[in-house]
């Protein structure tokens, strides 16, 4: 039986005009993340390394982000399972790095988000948007003002 | 108390399956439950969970019993995923955001 309509990944791409090594940087170096990323207390580029990270809501709900490497290729792809602390399911991003003129196209892809529908509409439409909304509108917004 | 919501409905593979058998074109329910190996009473405990998840209707047409679907509800599983993609599309401007900054620092 077919179902793979709710089984395809997210998909998005975009091309940047920096090296490969350059974007590799921002994505695996800890001082970098943190300024566009997340805010993680460590992180080495190593199959099997765990990391994990809380962003939540302004009104003060946190979701534990957990994550575990699950390949390396330097300045090519580096791909990590996400989770959920408390929340059933489990997905797995990756993002692919691809020389591309004098730029880099970035693909990330994000497979298994499926599996967190039987969380429900209240993580998915409620806190969770809008834990993103202001991760990403206020704490971003606030860091490059200021730096 | 059980929840009945589009999630619930299709986060069984029975029920997905159910799903993708009536979504083109309405099915006697026998029909439907002998497509699957399991019995008769789990199908119809899937089929109504269906119904009161809102994603299938039961119609009496005569001596038969037709299965239909209602997928409009489905919607809301789509913006379910699309939240993903709205997210992982604005890391990407942040990226980009980043690396312009540092370019020009």
């Amino acid at each position: 039986m077919d179902t793979s309509a709710q089984n395809q990944p997210i998909v998005v791409e975009r091309l940047f005009r920096a090296s490969p090594e350059r974007i590799w940087q921002a994505l695996t170096d800890l001082d970098q993340m943190k300024k566009w990323y997340f805010k993680l207390d460590a992180f080495k580029p190593e199959p099997g390394f765990e990391f994990q990270f809380r962003s939540g809501t302004s009104d003060g709900t946190q979701f534990l982000h957990l994550c575990k490497i699950t390949k390396v290729v330097p300045c090519k792809m580096l791909a990590y399972t996400w989770q959920y602390q408390g929340v059933p399911g489990l997905s797995e991003v990756s993002f692919e790095l691809f020389a591309e003129g004098t730029g880099t196209r970035v693909v990330i892809s994000h497979s298994g988000t499926d599996s967190f529908v039987s969380a429900g509409p209240d993580f998915a439409l409620a806190s969770f948007t809008k834990g993103w909304t202001y991760i990403l509108n206020i704490s971003l917004a606030t860091y490059l003002s200021e730096s | 108390m059980m929840r009945r919501d589009v999630f619930q409905a299709i986060a069984d593979p029975t029920r997905r399956a159910i799903i993708n058998l009536v979504a083109l074109k309405r099915q006697n329910l026998n029909a439907v439950a002998e497509q699957f190996d399991i019995s008769r009473p789990a199908i119809s405990r899937h089929i109504k969970i269906l119904q009161e998840c809102g994603l299938l209707v039961i119609k009496q047409q005569g001596r038969e019993r037709y299965c239909e679907a209602r997928l409009q509800n489905l919607r809301e599983v789509a913006l379910f995923t699309e939240q993903f993609r709205a997210f992982w599309t604005d890391k990407l401007d942040a990226l980009e955001t980043y690396l312009d900054q540092d370019e020009h620092s």
